[in-house]
């Protein structure tokens, strides 16, 4: 471990930062613009790579900026576990410009300036959040990173969604100023919040009680932006913001600021040696284990994509949170990796729905049957992403999740593997809905969803001899009585509607197949390449991580990082 | 070159004598002698701090009088950027009323007489000078207030005089307790004086609630504050962004030296409840205040409430007898006069350029005058305490104050403040950026009531420089603590 002074953590996050200046000077040509934001986005990534082979051999950048509040200087440090956060960020925020560029401008969307600008502040201080060399530092970054995320939220400027930003700011200030309380609890109890590797020495030594109350804070607050249960319901609604923030900055860079903010936390401020003896770690875990499988059960309700993936979002964060609270080494590793391989599955499936709702204005799982012919290369990929959610093998999920069973074994917390197991098959229960009837349905011959149609506990509509108005209500028929009718009467109440209302408003949701169902198209033909090649990137790396995780560059860093911690070599 | 102290006080009254006897003649004379006192003013003021820098704390003794006979001005590392404060501010306030107005020469005699006043409140170390100060910058202040041209402006007016002179009065009488006591009003000497009478004494008890009491009601502590919404909301918004940068700053300021420098943290420890009071008080002030500017409806009573919490944290810092918590008070005090005097000047932009005073007006604006809005957003958020914003460095210096007195209370109030304070800004910069706006609100204000004026390049450079600045001073944060520490040391 050598630290060596260089400019280039900071340059990394100034080259995203000065992004946000040169894509609102050219506000006036589009092209420009956009030209601007994959300059800066290959800058960035071109930085943050250059120190790739360096920090794997052992070596810290270090940018030192001088004091910022007494006791506290202001540095930025390329570690291996900045790196992971750093080099997802940048990386993915790359393929996620093209696909923002193919998005916004299918969908012709306003404030196109505004949405550029702060997409770029928002990855500069993601940057930000995985170079601070201490809990300042973060903290600082970690509320940048708020602001800049609320314009995105907020950007339909509906009433909708004007409400999830509201509490989306009040939910993640909320969460920083948990954090900033357990930052200063931090620094008086032991005069430094410097991160290293392993935690601070003088905070194993200090009041048990003060050092657990400075531990709760700072997870309840890191842990907002990790959509731990119970803090987590701004995220489902923070999808109203377009498909690429959600697919970005909700799968990726806010909220694993958050996981990455908790895993600060307990790899380099308390340590997993630590963290143990305070017996802090399994509460933890059990929080991470009821939001990983509650989240799933209620994923298995949502109708709308977006919302479904929310809640599988939310589930899966867990899943890093659950081993990072388990403190096993194998457990670390499996935590940690799960942050690229859910980052390159989630990205991808939020890639597939947003450019379902680009091509076809759908949003609705009820409305997508038979959608696999109008977007076979589409549903692939979406495919290949909801399998290695569920961890089967050959893709990103199952190689992480490997690891976590491996570390819930190890620590002898059996419960934690079949929260892992019921999770994957929960996982299966709310993805293969959506794949089955794409592929082998078409919208005239679908079958039912009893999970999203009908009230939890089914309908006691006839049983009790009512009237027989209740039964004529095509909605009151029970599961089990003649389904596929259900539905076809639905469909055409919903296609009159549609016809009566005709109003042209295409922000309105009006999706499902048009009459005479979906068309055919041919592989590759069903969007423009903007959004097709970043969809089929996200899902090809999403297999590499899977197939060949010893040559992809994240498990050498995970690797490197436990073994920095907790000093097993893997 | 101690000269300079005194120049600092002396330069602004003669300043403002010019501007009246020379009206008659020329009618716009006001503001280039405003001006140019402003500018002189900045030259002493830095001087002054160069001095500071240099050589620690420096002093004056007034007509060769030596104190404790005389009147001492003193500057020193709390006082010095407080000064300098005071000239960038004028000078920001005079390149906003330039376009803006008000245009009358009977405004810059004021103004320069308010200015003389809050610079001898930074530079005094005397405690009945000191009320002497107070008084020039409320009765300016007074004046200022009542040249707005509604009616509603004289009653603030009038209702800022009768709480202010209350307020100075009880601030009166508690000197006159101190010096029956002590025999003597210079702050240095009234350390040991006042320990020798014995911190117990009912008298000097008398003399802190009294004085205290007096100077809280001129920082607009709830529920003390009841002058304040009103003076700030109903004057000229060239007066509004001055008054509220510096007028309840040089209280506030008064404040902090009174307590420790005359009292000392010795009579805090000894009379626990004085301290505990205050911050009680404060702590109320904090949330009461935020919860009423959540309420209105004008832009600038919200921001006239929000001084009333913000100054709330400055005041349990100072209650809290600790001595990060102080540094962080005085750095907030320098924080929120940038601020708060930059957000007052940019609602007067909107104001004077689009007409639009309330939140319901606030409704797209950022569309219609992109620059400003941002520099709105800016403040707003360093108000919040966003780091690496100015807002921020004083709260964390006052949180880890609080953690480090076992305050857990003021801890948990200060740290929420930050949601409280969101909850204001938030709901106005929803409006601003997200709100589409309603078609009717242009009509509404070009037939009558409303005139807009055409805003001014120095009226936005103003504006955005202040934003910069809330930035750049959170930056250098630990430099400002730098300067403003030694200072404070000696008290603890």
């Amino acid at each position: 471990m050598t630290d060596v002074f260089s400019l280039r953590p900071l340059a990394a996050v100034l080259a995203a930062a000065v992004g946000i200046v040169t894509i609102v000077a050219s506000k006036r040509s589009p092209n420009v613009r956009e030209g601007f934001t994959v300059l800066s986005a290959v800058s960035a990534l071109g930085i943050v790579a250059s120190m790739v082979p360096g920090v794997l051999n052992g070596t810290t950048y270090v940018t030192d900026l001088g004091t910022f509040v007494p006791g506290v200087r202001f540095v930025l440090r390329a570690d291996p576990l900045g790196m992971i956060f750093a080099l997802l960020a940048s990386l993915l925020w790359l393929i996620t410009s093209f696909y923002s560029i193919g998005y916004m401008r299918g969908l012709d969307e306003h404030a196109q300036t505004r949405y550029f600008a702060a997409f770029a502040g928002s990855v500069s201080a993601a940057l930000g959040v995985a170079f601070a060399s201490n809990l300042i530092v973060l903290y600082v970054f970690y509320e940048l990173l708020t602001v800049a995320t609320y314009p995105l939220v907020t950007h339909d400027e509906t009433e909708e969604a004007r409400k999830a930003g509201r509490k989306y700011l009040a939910y993640t200030f909320g969460g920083g100023v948990a954090a900033l309380a357990g930052t200063a609890l931090v620094f008086l109890t032991t005069g430094t919040v410097e991160f290293s590797a392993g935690g601070i020495a003088a905070l194993a030594n200090a009041d048990p009680v003060v050092a657990r109350a400075a531990f709760a804070l700072l997870v309840a607050g890191f842990g907002v932006k990790a959509a731990l249960m119970p803090v987590h319901s701004w995220l489902p609604d923070a999808m109203v913001a377009p498909t690429p923030v959600s697919g970005l900055l909700h799968a990726v860079a806010v909220v694993k600021s958050g996981v990455f903010g908790i895993a600060r936390v307990i790899l380099d401020v308390y340590g997993p040696d630590a963290v143990g003896s305070l017996g802090v770690g399994l509460p933890l875990a059990a929080v991470a284990a009821f939001t990983i499988v509650v989240a799933s059960i209620i994923a298995l309700r949502q109708d709308n994509l977006k919302r479904r993936l929310a809640y599988s979002t939310v589930s899966q964060l867990s899943y890093i949170v659950l081993g990072l609270a388990l403190l096993s080494p194998a457990a670390l590793v499996g935590g940690l990796l799960h942050i690229p391989a859910h980052a390159f599955m989630k990205l991808t499936l939020f890639f597939c729905a947003g450019v379902i709702h680009v091509e076809t204005h759908t949003d609705d799982i009820s409305d997508m049957a038979g959608i696999g012919r109008r977007m076979p290369l589409t549903m692939i990929a979406f495919t290949v992403a909801s399998l290695g959610m569920a961890g089967l093998p050959l893709v990103a999920g199952f190689v992480s999740k490997w690891y976590l069973l491996i570390g819930s074994i190890e620590t002898g917390q059996t419960v934690f593997v079949f929260v892992l197991l019921a999770s994957g098959l929960l996982n299966i229960g709310y993805f293969w809905p959506v794949i089955y009837q794409a592929f082998f349905q078409t919208p005239e011959d679908s079958d039912a969803k009893p999970l999203i149609e009908f009230p939890i506990g089914g309908v006691r509509a006839v049983t009790d001899g009512g009237s027989k108005d209740s039964v004529a209500e095509g909605e009151q028929y029970a599961v089990d009585r003649n389904p596929s009718d259900h539905v076809a009467v639905a469909d055409g109440e919903s296609d009159h509607d549609a016809a009566t209302d005709g109003e042209p408003d295409h922000d309105h949701h009006h999706g499902g197949a048009p009459a005479g169902g979906w068309e055919r198209r041919r592989l590759g033909t069903e969007s423009t390449w903007f959004m097709m090649a970043p969809i089929t990137i996200a899902a090809a790396g999403a297999i590499v991580l899977g197939v060949v995780p010893q040559t992809a560059v994240f498990l050498a860093l995970v690797q490197r990082v436990v073994a920095d911690v907790t000093g097993v070599v893997f | 070159m101690t000269d300079a102290l005194v120049l600092l006080v002396v330069v602004p009254i003669a300043a403002s004598l010019f501007p009246v006897a020379l009206g008659g003649r020329f009618e716009r004379i006001g503001w280039f002698v405003a001006a140019a006192m402003g500018l002189v003013h900045l030259g002493l003021s830095a001087t002054v701090a160069a001095r500071v820098l240099d050589v620690g704390r420096i002093s004056y003794a007034v007509g060769g009088f030596e104190p404790p006979f005389g009147i001492e001005l003193v500057a020193d590392g709390i006082s010095a950027p407080l000064l300098v404060l005071v000239s960038l501010s004028t000078l920001g306030v005079l390149a906003y009323a330039r376009r803006a107005g008000p245009h009358s020469n009977a405004f810059y005699s004021e103004l320069a007489l308010l200015t003389a006043g809050i610079s001898g409140v930074f530079a005094t170390a005397d405690v009945f000078n000191l009320y002497v100060f107070l008084e020039i910058t409320g009765l300016a202040t007074y004046a200022l207030v009542a040249s707005g041209r509604s009616p509603s402006a004289a009653l603030a007016s009038l209702k800022y005089l009768f709480v202010g002179t209350i307020g100075a009065s009880l601030y009166l009488l508690g000197v006159g307790y101190l010096y029956i006591m002590t025999g003597t009003l210079n702050m240095a000497d009234l350390t040991e004086a006042v320990a020798s009478v014995g911190y117990s004494s009912p008298a000097i008890l008398t003399s802190f609630g009294l004085i205290v009491t007096g100077l809280l009601v001129k920082v607009a502590v709830f529920p003390l504050h009841t002058w304040q919404p009103g003076a700030y909301a109903e004057s000229p918004d060239t007066v509004s962004a001055y008054i509220s940068a510096l007028v309840s700053t040089a209280a506030g300021y008064a404040l902090v030296r009174i307590i420790y420098a005359v009292y000392t943290t010795e009579f805090l420890d000894e009379v626990s409840l004085a301290g505990d009071a205050l911050v009680a008080l404060a702590s109320v002030s904090i949330v009461v205040g935020a919860v009423l500017a959540v309420m209105q409806s004008d832009l600038k009573r919200m921001l006239a409430y929000s001084s009333v919490s913000q100054f709330g944290l400055v005041v349990a810092a100072i209650g809290l007898a600790n001595e990060t918590a102080l540094v962080g008070a005085v750095v907030h005090l320098v924080g929120h006069a940038v601020m708060k005097g930059g957000l007052f000047l940019t609602v007067g932009v909107f104001a004077t350029g689009l007409g639009v005073r309330t939140v319901e007006d606030f409704a797209g604006l950022a569309a219609k005058a992109p620059v400003s809005s941002a520099a709105f957003a800016v403040l707003a958020f360093s108000m919040v305490g966003i780091p690496p914003a100015v807002g921020f460095v004083g709260k964390w210096n006052i949180v880890v104050g609080a953690v480090e007195a076992g305050a857990w209370s003021v801890a948990a109030v200060v740290v929420v403040s930050t949601l409280l304070t969101l909850a204001y800004f938030g709901r106005v910069i929803e409006r601003m950026y997200f709100t589409a706006p309603e078609p009717e609100a242009d009509a509404v204000s070009t037939d009558g009531g409303n005139e807009t004026v055409e805003v001014s390049f120095g009226m936005r450079a103003v504006v955005v420089v202040s934003a910069v600045a809330a930035v750049v001073l959170g930056v250098l944060g630990s430099d400002l603590i730098t300067v403003i520490q030694p200072a404070l040391e000696v008290y603890f």
